[in-house]
Formats: structure tokens, C-alpha cells, sequence
């Protein structure tokens, strides 16, 4: 008897194997790439789980331990430096996939009903994620790790109410210490991961109950057959992003140099040391960095970050509950605001990003933040008006309100000198203005609905 | 600011609220019609202790605390509440501030020079001063006490006339000593303050120049410490911090004019560039620039209360004081006995006094240029076998030091590869530190002592270059084993691409 035959007369295989035979990819005018986005974040997840539970093996979480056991890993445990490295490099790229995969789903309106819910745990997969990052940081146990999570759960402090509890919950005590460790620790390895399988299974359930979305309009006329078409396609590309993992741990062990994009061990954190300037979370945590420097003290009777705290929060709402929203999505028809509004918001959060990052700032310690603003400003408007030209030579999409928004403000601020915050309340009233003014039309032929 | 302001305005505490003989002044208006207490001023009233507050009251009652600009001008030095109240008990104080009551010339006032007073009288720098900090005010240099109303005559009889006690300072020195000769007296204050500066400034260059020659140009108490603003030699302000002593010194003798008439122990015009020499030096360079308060100042070399000139015989000794190993090798070395016969002051003979500069390398070997060359053409004749030293140290400490230059920039290089660079680091670390020992022996002139440091040296620099080797053979390894890897792998795609392709055109074809 055959293993299946063996499996199959226990388990009932039947209805398993009729499925996966049945179940297709649909196949439309866009291109199929987009479809593989998500398969390519669980590699890079599984492949965090597997050189995570690599790194498990020698590291010891510690005020005395964990540095020292991460140097011992990098310097002296065979191959310990290729898995810390691609344990790093995966982390990135599993962001970059995950956004990808997000921005995707938003701009084929891929949210819409029924698939509200499919949406919604994928936001909080992203949100997990983003757990993920900030709770890792810490553990090398290194100065930049350490100055970077004392300001990262200050920040917490913004929230009202509940702030300062808040964050003495997540730093175990006042201040960054040993405690801290401790519970990003079972954070990351423990409580974070159990949360992904639950909300992964989930999510791929949904999937497979409903199968992947076509784009608004598509006739499925043909589909490709998941099993073993486009399963041979998926475990092709994750070779290939197998291949540049290895690449990129072995030429660029330590990242690309870029702030926030960066794992060179350093110093050992001390506590008493002072906190020295530059230091900068993590790429995917720059926006928010940054729109916090933009808040003055005190707006409208709050802290400066309590403001930023309340916009964030906002905007992820916001985000969350695009598919309620998006009415006209949920009804099957064209949506160009809601595909602007992705685009906006790309717009929006690589301004913030670029200006973190103190482009223009001529590698200066204290840039000057004028000439910050400018650079950044000229960079996304040159990316602003050629992904613009672009969407209408390729798609015919013809409503750019809210993208324009968002250039407006990089514009303002940057170009005329205008603070960041009135600038963007001027973007933000031309955005509701111009959506009241001019009601999206249907899409014009060839454009994607 | 105008918010800031007007609520200071309306937040201001009401003039009920203080004592009676204070509320005059609340209300009092400069010439301008504005008022001459601010609104902080009388917040810093309002916040003060109610002891502090009753003896303003006080003093404004006596009318000692004449108006509301002096009040103004005692809450402008924001003391602490008990400094306030010990000038608020101070009649010699409250009369020579304020600027009703005293002229010009005898006023203590914040800013001197706007008042037209005396730069030595500066209300700020007096509150300062450390004796005052500790509760000596006038009347312990000056005569009287606190509580007297007016000058009484005792006040400047303990002083000489003014006329003599300028032209002859020689009174200074004993009447400082009053106090600070006397150990039962200063236990009160500082228990760890010397007793002994009088006694060693009698047998000083200064000293002998001031009571023995009557010279009153020579320095004194008052030249190095100041009056009315006498600080700590730990405050950065003071005259006497090691950082600002070079100035301090410098104030005489980096002056022509002052220095003029003066002469050398062998006769010779006192030099003037000893300061800007000093400053230039490793020693300035250290202290000044770098923060280094181990490096020495003037004081280090040449003491302070007892300051003389080093001789010739001791100079090399205050050297040793902080160098101490390159003093033990060369008083076992053969240079000793010669330096003694030339009566060469030992260390200052190679490496200068106040301009000593950073000893290089260069200074040794057996070529013209060199120190090792120069001075034995001169004085020792030529002398095969000291050459042949001389050589054989340049040779070593150059190969060294190339192999130093050519291993360390490797640690960053290959640190930013990933590998393991702690075996290269620790072996630079020993590089460095036998590197530092073998230019030390250098003084001992002997190959054997030499070589004694040089072979650790030595085997430092080949332990850093098998490191380095090894590193980069690690990160062949991994090239090729990412290679390898990727061969594998790639290969693997290549067989499910081709099966894609396949089972593609099979569905196709059906």
C-alpha cells in the first residue's frame, strides 16, 4: 500500500485533494506578481521561525547575557553569523513584502466584500509585525537598541489616560532595564509568535474559503490552476528569495549602512551612559518618528505627541476600515478615490521617511531642517508627478486629489517654507474640497477598476 | 513672552502680603515711570523663607537697605536664602552696595564698570569668594564687626597706611598667614588645607624677591589668588585651576615690561615665551586642548607656594615624578654618567624644557638629523658600536611602527565583512602596548633591554597579520560557500522552472 493509500484510508484525503485540484488563481489583467506577495511574506515568516529558533539555541536573555551571547554567536558558534544575519535581513524583507502585499490588496480593491475580514487580519498581521521589530530590537542588548526602545516606549507616554501605566507596563519599571529584556523577550519569542500562527491560520482560511479576490470586473474566464501551477511558481520565487538572503548575509552582514536599516553589534548598552545624538528606529517606524519632531509642545490643549499619537491613530483606523468605507467597491463599481487615497498615503509616509532620514541634510549631525524639507520635497514631488504620469499613460486613471494633497504639502513645507503641520491642514482642506468638488467618475476604458 | 508676562503680572502676589517696610518699594517707580522692582523680583521676594523676608524688612526698617534699587540689585545676585540673610546682617555689605548711600569709588555693585567703581569691587565676585561662602566677610580682613554703623576707626588699622601698603607688598603674605598659618583655626573651615604655604613661600624665588629684597613686584598672595573673588583651585573660574594657571603665571612672565631687569641663575635676561612655549608643548597641548588635568601646568614642574626654578640637578627628577620608568632605565644607562660630566640637565637636554613636543621615532638612528647622530658628532666622537645601536632601535621601532599602520586599518575592514575580528583587535592592543614599552626602553641605550620589549612587539604584529590571514580565509570560505549554495539552490529552481514550463504546455496542449 502506497503512503497515500496508507493516509488516506485513516485521515480521508479525498475531499482534500478534490480541493486543492478545484481551487485556481484567477488570472487577469493585472499582473500575476501581485498574487505572490503574500505567499512570499509567510516564506520570509517561516524563514524568521526557523533561524529565530536557530538564534534560541545560544542566546541568553540578560542584562550580563545577551550581548555577550550574540557576540559569541556572530564571532564564534559555526554559521552563527549567517543565521543572525539572514534572521535580520528576513526581518526586513518580510516588512517590505508584507507593505507590498498590503499596498496591493488596496489598490485592487482586493478588501471588498466579502473579504472585509480577510483585510482586517491582514492589518493585524502588519500590526504583529511591527510588534515583531520593535520587541527584536532590544535584544542584542546594545546601545543603539537601547537609546532607540527608551524613546520608542516614551512615546507611549502620549497616550492619554492610560500613558504612563502604559508604558511602565511594556519597560516592567520607569525606565528601560533588565525587566524590559525580559518581557520583549517573551514577546518576541513566545507571545508574538503563538498571536501569528492563530491570526496566519485565520487569515489563510479566509483565503482558501473564498479563494484570492479578481480584480473589480474581471470575468473569470480562465484561472490558473493553484496546485501545482502557481504552488511550483510560489516555491520558485522563494528559491530565488533564498538565494538573496544568502547574497545579502554574506556581502551586507550588518544591513546597508542606511539608518534604521542596520544590526552592527556596537557597543553594550550601559544605562548611564548619555544618550548620543541620531539615533533612529527602524525604517518602517521613521514616519512615525518624524511626524512626532513635527508636533510642537503643545496643539489644541494637548502634548505635542499626544497630537501625533491621536493622527497615527487615526490614519490606522482609517486604514483598517477601508472596506466599509470604500462603498463603492463593496458594490462592485470603479473606485479611484480609495486608489488614490493608497497612493496618497505612500506619498505621505515616504515624505515623513525621507525626511527621518535627513536627506538634503549634507550627512551633517544637525542638519539644517529647512534644507532637509526642500531636498525631501523635490524628491517626492519628482516621484509624485511620474507615478501620476505614469498611472495615466498605463491606466487612464484620471483622479488625483488626494495624491495632489499630498504633494501639495510636501510642496508647501518644503518649497515655501510653510511649518509642516499648518502646511498639511491646507493639504487636508484642499483634499476635502477637491473630493467634494469633483465626484470620481466611472473608469474610462482600459482603466482598473 | 507678553503671555509670559501677564501672567507673571496677574500671578504677582499681592504688596499686603509683605512686611510694612517692604511695601514701599514694591510701589517705587524709576525715572521712566516703570516700576523698579520687576515682576520677578517680587516673586523672588514672595519666595523667600519668612526669616529671610522678616530681615529684609529689617534692614529697610534701619534704613540701611536704603532703596528700592538696592533691594533690586541684592535680589539681582539670586543667592541662596542663607547667603542673603548673612548680607542682610552685614552692615559693611548693605552700606557699600548701594548706591545711594556710598560713591562710586568705594560701591560694590554687579557691574563695575557701568557704576564707574573699582573693577576689584564686584558685588557678584564677592558673594562668590570662597570665604565668604564660609562665612568670613569684611570685617575679617578689614576690621570692625558686621554690626557697626559706621566706619569705626579700627577698620584699616590693621593694615598699613595706604600710601606704604601700596609701595611696599611685603605686609600681604603675613597677614594672609594670620589665618591660613594657622592649623587650629583652619581645621574649623578645611581640615585638608596645607598650613605650610607661608614657611614655603619665604624660601621661594618669589618669596625672597618680596621679603628679603623688599621687590614688591614680585608675586604675592593677592597676585595669584585675586581679592573679593578668591575661589577654590577646583572651580574653573578660579586663577589658580590648573587650566588657568598658565594665564595666571603668565600675567608676570609672559610680560616684558614686568619681567624687565630680571635675570636668569646664569645671568642671562629672563625670557618672557615661556608661556606661549608651555602652551604649544604636549604638556599645554594635553591640559589646555584635551582637558588632561594629569598633565603638568607651570605649578607641576616648578611648585607653587615654593616656586623656584628647577636646577640642573633636580630638573630630571621632577620629570620622573610622572615618568617614572624612562628615569629608572636611564640612570642604569651609560648616557647617566656622560650627561653628569657635561652637567646636562638629563630629560630637558633631548627633549627641552617649556616647548617639549611629542617624541617621534625620528629622534633616534644613526643619520644625520637624528638627535642619537647629532649629539654624539658633537660631543662623543665617532663611535661604531653606539651607531650600530642607535640603527639598530631606528630599524626596529620603524618596522614596527609600519607594521602597525599596515594591521590596524584592517580591524574596520574586516569588521564591516561579519568576521571575527576580536583576535586582531586583542592583538593590536598588545602591538600598542609593546610598542609604548620598547620606545621607552629606548632610554635605557642598551640593545638588550631594547630587545626585551621589541620581541613582544614582534610577535604582537605576527599574531595580527596570522589574524588577519585567517579572517580573510574565513570570508573565502564563505564566498565559496555561498557559491556552492547557490549552485545548489539555483539548480533546484532551474528543475522546477523547467517543470512549470512543462506541465504549462502539457495544459496548453490539452
Amino acid at each position: 500500500m502506497s503512503l497515500y493509500g496508507w493516509l488516506d484510508k485513516r485521515y480521508d484525503l479525498g475531499p482534500l485533494v478534490k480541493f486543492l485540484q478545484h481551487k485556481e488563481v484567477p488570472v487577469g489583467a493585472h499582473s500575476l506578481f501581485w498574487y505572490y506577495l503574500g505567499g512570499l511574506t509567510l516564506f520570509f515568516f517561516m524563514v524568521q521561525v526557523g533561524s529565530g529558533a536557530l538564534l534560541l539555541v545560544y542566546y541568553q536573555v540578560g542584562e550580563s547575557t545577551s550581548y555577550e551571547s550574540i557576540r559569541f554567536i556572530t564571532t564564534k558558534v559555526p554559521f552563527g553569523w549567517l543565521v543572525r544575519s539572514i534572521h535580520c535581513w528576513s526581518a526586513h524583507l518580510m516588512i517590505v513584502s508584507l507593505v507590498l502585499h498590503m499596498l496591493s490588496t488596496m489598490l485592487l480593491k482586493a478588501y471588498r466584500a466579502p473579504r472585509e475580514l480577510t483585510w482586517v487580519t491582514g492589518f493585524a498581521l502588519f500590526a504583529i509585525a511591527l510588534g515583531f521589530g520593535f520587541s527584536g530590537y532590544l535584544l542584542p542588548w546594545n546601545e543603539l537598541a537601547f537609546f532607540a526602545t527608551a524613546v520608542g516606549t516614551d512615546s507611549v507616554k502620549a497616550v492619554p489616560g492610560v500613558g504612563e501605566w502604559l508604558m511602565q507596563v511594556m519597560r516592567g519599571g520607569p525606565d528601560v532595564s533588565g525587566n524590559t529584556l525580559y518581557r520583549f523577550f517573551a514577546l518576541h519569542v513566545v507571545i508574538l509568535p503563538l498571536i501569528t500562527f492563530g491570526v496566519v491560520g485565520v487569515h489563510l482560511l479566509f483565503i482558501q474559503k473564498q479563494g484570492m479576490a479578481p480584480p473589480i470586473g474581471h470575468v473569470p474566464s480562465r484561472g490558473m490552476k493553484f496546485f501545482p501551477d502557481f504552488a511550483m511558481r510560489d516555491v520558485l520565487l522563494w528559491l530565488l528569495c533564498l538565494m538573496l538572503l544568502g547574497s545579502l548575509a554574506v556581502f551586507l552582514p550588518y544591513g546597508p549602512h542606511l539608518p534604521g536599516v542596520e544590526w552592527e553589534l556596537g557597543h553594550k548598552a550601559n544605562p548611564l551612559a548619555p544618550a548620543y545624538p541620531g539615533i533612529k528606529p527602524e525604517w518602517y517606524f521613521l514616519w512615525v518618528y518624524q511626524l512626532l519632531k513635527e508636533f510642537p509642545p503643545h496643539i489644541f490643549g494637548l502634548e505635542g505627541p499626544q497630537g501625533a499619537v491621536a493622527v497615527v491613530s487615526l490614519l490606522m483606523a482609517v486604514w483598517a476600515l477601508v472596506p466599509w468605507l470604500d462603498r463603492r467597491a463593496r458594490r462592485g463599481e470603479a473606485s479611484p478615490a480609495f486608489t488614490d487615497l493608497g497612493i496618497a498615503a505612500v506619498l505621505f509616509i515616504a515624505f515623513l521617511t525621507l525626511k527621518a532620514w535627513d536627506i538634503g541634510g549634507g550627512g551633517a549631525v544637525q542638519p539644517d531642517p529647512n534644507a532637509v524639507a526642500r531636498a525631501c520635497a523635490i524628491w517626492i514631488l519628482v516621484a509624485g508627478f511620474a507615478a501620476t504620469a505614469l498611472r495615466f499613460a498605463l491606466w487612464r486613471h484620471t483622479w488625483f486629489v488626494f495624491s495632489a494633497a499630498a504633494l501639495l504639502h510636501a510642496a508647501l513645507h518644503g518649497l515655501f517654507g510653510v511649518s509642516y503641520l499648518p502646511a498639511g491642514a491646507i493639504a487636508a482642506l484642499a483634499a476635502v474640497a477637491g473630493a467634494t468638488l469633483t465626484r470620481p467618475g466611472p473608469a474610462l476604458a482600459g482603466e482598473p477598476k | 513672552m507678553t503671555a509670559l508676562l501677564l501672567a507673571l503680572i496677574l500671578a504677582a502676589p499681592a504688596p499686603e502680603s509683605f512686611p510694612e517696610p517692604i511695601r514701599p518699594f514694591l510701589k517705587a517707580k524709576a525715572k521712566d515711570g516703570t516700576p523698579v522692582l520687576s515682576a520677578q523680583d517680587v516673586e523672588k521676594l514672595a519666595q523667600m523663607p519668612e526669616r529671610t523676608r522678616q530681615l529684609v524688612a529689617a534692614a529697610a526698617d534701619n534704613m540701611i537697605l536704603g532703596s528700592a534699587d538696592h533691594l533690586r540689585i541684592l535680589l539681582s545676585l539670586d543667592l541662596a536664602p542663607q547667603g542673603m540673610e548673612v548680607v542682610l546682617q552685614d552692615n559693611c555689605i548693605l552700606c557699600h552696595s548701594d548706591p545711594g548711600n556710598v560713591k562710586p569709588r568705594v560701591l560694590f555693585s554687579p557691574d563695575p564698570a557701568k557704576q564707574g567703581s573699582n573693577p576689584l569691587l564686584d558685588l557678584r565676585e564677592f558673594v562668590s569668594d570662597v570665604h565668604f561662602r564660609r562665612g568670613l566677610s569684611c570685617s575679617g580682613c578689614h576690621g570692625g564687626t558686621p554690626k557697626d554703623e559706621s566706619m569705626v576707626s579700627e577698620i584699616g588699622e590693621r593694615w598699613p597706611k595706604a600710601d606704604d601698603r601700596h609701595k611696599d607688598r611685603s605686609w600681604i603674605p603675613d597677614f594672609c598667614a594670620r589665618c591660613h598659618a594657622d592649623p587650629s583655626f583652619m581645621r574649623g573651615f578645611n581640615p585638608t588645607l596645607p598650613t605650610d604655604q607661608l614657611a614655603k613661600y619665604r624660601e621661594s624665588k618669589h618669596g625672597v624677591l618680596l621679603l628679603q629684597q623688599k621687590d614688591s613686584h614680585a608675586a604675592q598672595c593677592v597676585s595669584c589668588h585675586g581679592v573679593h573673588g578668591i575661589r577654590g583651585p577646583k572651580s574653573r573660574k578660579s586663577t589658580v585651576n590648573p587650566q588657568r594657571i598658565p594665564d595666571t603665571c603668565g600675567s608676570c612672565h609672559a610680560s616684558p615690561g614686568h619681567m624687565a631687569g630680571y635675570k636668569t641663575d646664569a645671568g642671562a635676561p629672563m625670557p618672557v615665551n615661556q608661556v606661549a612655549e608651555y602652551k604649544a608643548s604636549v604638556h599645554g597641548q594635553a591640559l589646555l586642548v584635551k582637558g588632561d588635568l594629569g598633565a603638568p601646568s607651570c605649578t607641576g614642574c616648578h611648585g607653587s607656594h615654593a616656586a623656584m626654578p628647577p636646577a640642573v640637578a633636580s630638573v630630571a627628577q621632577v620629570c620622573r615624578r610622572c615618568h617614572v620608568i624612562n628615569g629608572q632605565l636611564f640612570d642604569g644607562s651609560k648616557h647617566k654618567v656622560a650627561f653628569e660630566s657635561h652637567t646636562w640637565p638629563e630629560c630637558g637636554q633631548c627633549h627641552g624644557k617649556h616647548a617639549i613636543v611629542r617624541a617621534t621615532d625620528a629622534l633616534v638612528g644613526d643619520k644625520p638629523g637624528t638627535l642619537c647622530h647629532d649629539c654624539h658628532k658633537s660631543y662623543a666622537g665617532n663611535n661604531a658600536a653606539c651607531d650600530k645601536t642607535a640603527a639598530s632601535f631606528r630599524a626596529t621601532l620603524d618596522e614596527l611602527a609600519a607594521g602597525r599602520a599596515e594591521v590596524a586599518p584592517r580591524e574596520e575592514e574586516l569588521a564591516e565583512k561579519g568576521l571575527d575580528v576580536e583576535p586582531l583587535s586583542r592583538a593590536v592592543g598588545e602591538l600598542d602596548e609593546a610598542l609604548v614599552q620598547t620606545r621607552t626602553r629606548v632610554h635605557s641605550f642598551d640593545p638588550g633591554t631594547f630587545q626585551q620589549a621589541a620581541a613582544p612587539a614582534s610577535d604582537a604584529l605576527a599574531k595580527a597579520r596570522e589574524s588577519i590571514a585567517a579572517a580573510r580565509g574565513d570570508y573565502r570560505f564563505r564566498q565559496r560557500g555561498l557559491f556552492l549554495a547557490i549552485g545548489s539552490i539555483g539548480l533546484l529552481a532551474l528543475a522546477i522552472g523547467l517543470k512549470v514550463r512543462e506541465v504549462e504546455r502539457r495544459r496548453n496542449g490539452r
